[in-house]
């Protein structure tokens, strides 16, 4: 009996250690994250050779309230047409890729089709292909469509994401009964009122978490509108800093940041909800 | 039963409607593209807004494209660097992040602020630089480069014997551009693998429990296990940012005379769109880099998804089925 007898005192040193080495990385590196952000917010408005320690000393409010300058000679100068387009080229892309990938994922989901194992494995097998590979040929195609400068030849190749329909049809599998589905048809809703208004409630945090990743790899994408866009007024605005050196940085990161604030309370508990079952 | 199977079927072709936008989409946008980067790969195409004419035609041999590929030291330099840096990036990443994922989500040890550092961990994805200009990719890179130098100095002037040689290797731009990848792609790791992890229902875990498995062991035999699809997700995730990542080594100088920070996908960004517009051997690049990523997604899908002992059930019973046909 002896063998067995756990030495409690040793088990509760034991997970106290563990607990502590936790919380030491997790500190660690949450400052990690953070401090390029800090850093971001406070030296972005002004350029300037200054160590990274007095820029984390420095007050933040004081130099915003000196170059509010920058920020309005921004917004009057020519540049500003560079963020709109950023703005609509991403919420364009963000809205249509959630609205196709959620239809698709119920179609493969809901419904009995001769194709639908089919598509299934030609998503999971197109998953694995790096979008830019297609990009040369996508540029002599848009040439080829006389399309270069038009901001739509970058918002469709965006729209279309497999693993976005992926996760999609992960998330719905799990939380998605037939019964939901032959109850609205029992009392005479159509198709396409069913997804609309059944659906896509449902998915919220699925369509939430993915918004937020969409939004961003839009906004940030730098090889697609580099080579599709030609005219300085049609650019997005990463390119912006080309043209205009004294762009504050904190335009160019604002959006995503307010998009995730405002999505972020869906993020966390939609990816944790989504099952695994294939 | 003929009148059920009428109404199953008028609902069915919803299916088919549902699925056309993304079909009839992917197909013009991406589909076509790739094959045309196929095409052009056994082309002929060197200057801006010519016909693409098939290599035979003009009696070079086909493979002109890829031999000269494979013969370009740049492209050499190229397929080296993304390999080192994907594997460096990839080991230490992954480790921590399903070891932080674990550890937040285990049962026994009840973590305080759990959301805070979700979010935290998740932010660097979020504001992944862009290539030209990422003053944030920049801070990133200043503030590990401190940490590094710190580090490094303090471990120097304590005399530990190190030499300002032995730091060089620190400072390189190699190192750098691993640990800044490392940070980029370490956030959506981990909030997969929590996703993951807290998918898996929780009797499981409570058995393991009560039959004295430590941690170790429950991590190995049931949490990875019971993740295969997740893992297989994150797998494919991380091999496609990984190999075609373009933006990290960039945000370093996207012309380095070394070629120290050169990567695939750069080294096909600067043929086709910088200047140069040699599309053909581009193409051939593209080609082969979709081969290596073809292939070693097939291997992630042989190692995750694939069910070997329903495949080994269904020969069997083939082999039985034929048995008695036989006999």
């Amino acid at each position: 009996m002896s063998d067995n007898q756990l030495d409690l005192k040793e088990l509760r040193r034991r997970e106290l250690i563990l607990k502590i080495t936790t919380y030491a990385v997790s500190i660690i590196i949450t400052a990690l994250f953070l401090t390029p952000f800090v850093l971001m917010f406070t030296t972005s408005l002004e350029p300037g050779q200054k160590s990274e320690f007095e820029k984390l000393m420095a007050n933040p409010v004081k130099r915003i309230l000196k170059h509010w300058k920058t920020i309005v000679l921004f917004f009057q100068s020519d540049v500003r047409i560079n963020l709109y387009n950023s703005l609509i080229v991403s919420f364009f892309s963000t809205v249509g890729c959630m609205y196709v990938s959620a239809l698709t994922a119920y179609s493969l989901t809901a419904y009995e089709w001769k194709f639908r194992k089919f598509l299934n494995n030609f998503i999971i097998g197109v998953m694995m292909i790096p979008t830019t590979i297609s990009a040369i040929g996508y540029y002599q195609m848009v040439y080829d469509w006389k399309m270069q400068n038009h901001l739509s030849m970058v918002i469709f190749p965006a729209i279309v994401a497999p693993v976005t329909v992926f996760f999609m049809r992960m998330y719905l599998q799990s939380t998605f009964s037939m019964e939901i589905l032959e109850s609205a048809r029992l009392d005479g809703a159509g198709e396409f009122r069913i997804f609309n208004n059944f659906i896509l409630p449902l998915m919220k945090p699925a369509i939430a978490t993915q918004a937020i990743f969409c939004f961003a790899k839009v906004w940030y994408d730098a090889y697609i509108p580099a080579i599709i866009l030609v005219d300085s007024e049609k650019r997005t605005l990463p390119f912006a800093f080309n043209i205009y050196v004294a762009t504050p940085d904190i335009i160019t990161y604002l959006p995503p940041l307010l998009v995730f604030a405002f999505f972020s309370k869906h993020i966390v508990e939609g990816v944790s909800l989504g099952s695994v079952k294939y | 039963m003929s009148k059920k199977n009428r109404l199953k079927n008028r609902y069915n072709k919803w299916g088919y409607i549902f699925a056309i936008p993304f079909v009839v989409l992917f197909l013009v946008f991406h589909m076509w593209p790739l094959l045309s980067t196929i095409a052009y790969a056994f082309c002929d195409m060197r200057r801006f807004e010519c016909v693409p004419r098939f290599l035979p035609s003009i009696g070079e041999p086909w493979y002109r494209n890829f031999q000269q590929v494979f013969e370009s030291k740049s492209y050499n330099d190229a397929f080296r660097n993304t390999w080192i840096f994907f594997i460096a990036q990839v080991i230490p990443e992954w480790c921590i992040a399903f070891w932080l994922a674990a550890m937040v989500t285990d049962r026994r040890m009840k973590m305080k602020g759990r959301l805070v550092f979700k979010t935290a961990f998740f932010l660097p994805k979020l504001f992944q630089g862009s290539a030209l200009g990422g003053v944030l990719l920049g801070h990133i890179i200043a503030t590990a480069t401190t940490v590094v130098m710190y580090v490094t100095m303090a471990a120097a002037l304590d005399g530990f014997g190190v030499d300002l040689q032995d730091i060089k290797f620190f400072m390189s731009v190699g190192f750098l551009t691993v640990v800044a990848s490392v940070f980029i792609h370490f956030g959506i790791t981990f909030i997969y693998a929590v996703a993951g992890i807290t998918s898996i229902p929780v009797e499981l875990f409570e058995a393991a429990e009560m039959d004295g498995a430590n941690r170790v062991q429950t991590f190995f035999r049931v949490t990875l296990p019971c993740m295969k699809p997740m893992m297989f997700f994150i797998a494919v995730v991380t091999l496609v940012e990984g190999l075609g990542m373009s933006d990290v080594p960039a945000a370093f100088g996207a012309f380095d005379s070394l070629r120290r920070n050169l990567t695939m996908m750069m080294y096909i960004q600067n043929q086709a769109f910088m200047g140069t517009y040699i599309f053909d051997r581009a193409s051939a690049a593209s080609l082969i880099l979709l081969l290596m990523c073809g292939f070693f997604a097939v291997i992630i899908y042989l190692l995750f998804m694939k069910d070997w002992d329903e495949a080994k059930l269904k020969r069997l019973q083939k082999k039985e089925l034929k048995a008695m046909e036989n006999a």
